[in-house]
């Protein structure tokens, strides 16, 4: 069993600074509203790509067309150089894109321990058959160990058995980052990891989230308001207003984009 | 053996309701709450019925002697798990309270075929079903029950320690966040009606010859209600509660019996109580006086985990 592969394993990795995903005029319409409009980037393997953009600007709407939450309204996604617009959450989830929820959706009554295991799914492969007969012993105890290891990884280990519902927010956050880690992903999307964390949290935040890139070879992408948080930790950011797309590059030009500066300002 | 003259059938009836509330308790464990169990019952009765008495099965029975009844419950496992896929891939689109009403549609759907089919013997039904194994007594079906019972309890318990059963847990929780998570809901959710089904389908196989007549009356909406009371007052998570629940409820009108009429009244009230003040059903509640052990740490036979594929 520990040999075992899920049948979509993630592809062999690319070099460096290579595309890795690539969204193509990506649109979605809630009726009248066009909430992405014909939004169109790539993502380079191993950078931490930042997006960012005023309330209701369709950030999290573009996270979830890029993890099958959402089917676009028109458009294609392409990672590792195959199409996956449209695929389901789970199948693009074992292709390797792991997330964090905005608003935080871990599995309350479960325990921490358990919330960081049941997110191996995709990568074991123990039917009911096996889980009866025992013969998934030396799968469970890798998912043990994995989730113990990941526990230990965001500072949790020492409160693996309490309900995860009961975690302070910064806590469930933290948490919530090891889930997605358990997905065993390539790319990791976080949905506005620093929200609701203190100063000295959403400090020590930055070199967490660098530290997990570089451990797991990862690819980031993040949503995030506070606008130091993304200037100091990310190598590009999007900015997107109203759906749009108005802005992409490095963190200083972006800045001083005069678009950028009316999204913000003016508007 | 006074005792179990009197009590033996009240003992069995207790088990196999509490088999029946348990047949509900594999869906909940995934968040579905399903009613479809009396139907998988009823049509589980049927097949073992029709095996042990049609003319057309006389050279089965002759050639297979006391194995027909086992042969009996696989045939209506096997009909159930094929119905419960057919029937639960459209139905579990639907979710919570649409979804009850869609299996109670399910029952309802098959009690009427029932009614009207010649092979079912229409309103009448089907009786003088032979005793299973040759029992002289309705006590001695302790000895299919019983078993059942720790079968299904054992399933249960292995069934909750594994991939499937975090699987079904994570659904039961947030199935959006599961699936995001790799979990493809829709195939867990059919997989955790489909062992209700089965559960209760050879419930009903196993229930034919104790009851000894077999009819419509079996597999009605108020057996879909009454299955749903066991899981609400027993507790739905947890096996023990839909087990308690069952052989509870089952056991009251009995107990009760001096009250006469009265009976009825405090069978409501207990249904009113119970989910008023225990909305954990009975062990939810006590299952939080009991202090929860802190999960151990496995000794790491594996350095660097987190470098490691599976």
């Amino acid at each position: 069993m520990t040999g075992h592969v899920a049948p979509n394993a993630p592809f062999a990795p690319m070099d460096a600074g290579q595309q890795l995903l690539q969204a193509t005029g990506l649109t979605r319409r809630f009726g009248g509203l066009v909430a992405v409009n014909n939004v169109s980037f790539e993502v380079r393997r191993g950078e931490i790509f930042g997006l960012i953009g005023p309330n209701g600007a369709g950030k999290t709407t573009l996270f979830n067309l890029m993890t099958g939450l959402t089917p676009p309204s028109g458009g294609t996604l392409t990672y590792q150089g195959k199409n996956i617009t449209g695929f389901p959450p789970h199948r693009v989830a074992a292709l390797g894109i792991g997330r964090t929820f905005q608003n935080i959706r871990l599995f309350k009554v479960l325990s921490a321990l358990e919330n960081v295991k049941v997110a191996q799914h995709a990568r074991t492969g123990a039917g009911l058959l096996q889980g009866l007969t025992g013969r998934d012993r030396a799968e469970e105890r890798l998912v043990d160990e994995r989730a113990w290891a990941l526990l230990d990884l965001v500072g949790l280990a020492n409160r693996a058995g309490e309900e995860a519902g009961n975690f302070s927010y910064g806590d469930q956050r933290r948490l919530e980052i090891a889930r997605a880690l358990a997905t065993q992903p390539q790319v990791l999307l976080l949905d506005e990891p620093a929200a609701g964390m203190n100063t000295s949290e959403k400090g020590e935040l930055t070199g967490f989230i660098r530290r997990v890139r570089d451990e797991f070879d990862l690819t980031v992408m993040i949503i995030e308001h506070h606008v130091p948080l993304v200037m100091n930790l990310c190598d590009r950011v999007a900015v997107l207003n109203f759906g749009e797309l108005i802005a992409v590059g490095d963190p200083a030009s972006v800045q001083r984009d005069p678009k950028v500066i009316e999204a913000y300002l003016g508007g | 053996m006074d005792f179990l003259q009197t009590y033996g059938f009240l003992i069995v009836t207790m088990l196999q309701q509490g088999l029946l509330g348990l047949s509900l308790y594999f869906p909940l464990m995934a968040g579905q709450l399903s009613l479809a169990s009396p139907g998988f019952y009823a049509m589980g009765g049927y097949i073992a019925a029709i095996v042990l008495t049609n003319p057309s099965f006389a050279p089965w029975r002759e050639a297979l002697g006391g194995w027909i009844f086992p042969v009996t419950w696989l045939l209506s496992g096997l009909a159930s798990a094929v119905l419960g896929v057919v029937v639960g891939v459209p139905a579990l689109r639907l979710r919570g309270i649409y979804l009850a009403l869609a299996t109670i549609a399910f029952v309802q759907i098959l009690q009427v075929l029932s009614l009207n089919l010649s092979v079912t013997g229409g309103a009448i039904g089907l009786f003088g079903i032979p005793q299973a194994f040759g029992f002289v007594d309705r006590w001695q079906y302790i000895w299919i029950f019983l078993p059942a019972v720790v079968v299904v309890l054992l399933f249960a318990h292995k069934l909750q320690g594994s991939r499937v059963g975090r699987a079904f847990r994570a659904i039961r929780e947030d199935e959006l966040a599961a699936d995001a998570m790799g979990i493809p809901p829709t195939r867990y959710k059919v997989l955790a009606f489909v062992i209700g089904a089965v559960i209760a389908g050879v419930v009903g196989a196993m229930s034919a010859p104790f009851l000894n007549t077999w009819n419509a009356r079996q597999g009605t909406f108020d057996a879909s209600i009454a299955f749903l009371a066991y899981t609400l007052i027993g507790g739905s998570r947890s096996m023990w509660g839909p087990l308690l629940g069952g052989a509870l409820l089952a056991s009251l009108p009995e107990l009760l019996r001096g009250l006469a009429d009265w009976r009825l009244v405090i069978n409501g009230l207990v249904l009113v109580v119970a989910s008023l003040y225990l909305p954990q059903g009975i062990v939810g509640a006590l299952s939080r006086l009991r202090r929860k052990t802190p999960p151990q740490r496995p000794t790491p036979q594996h350095q660097a985990a987190l470098g490691e594929t599976p």
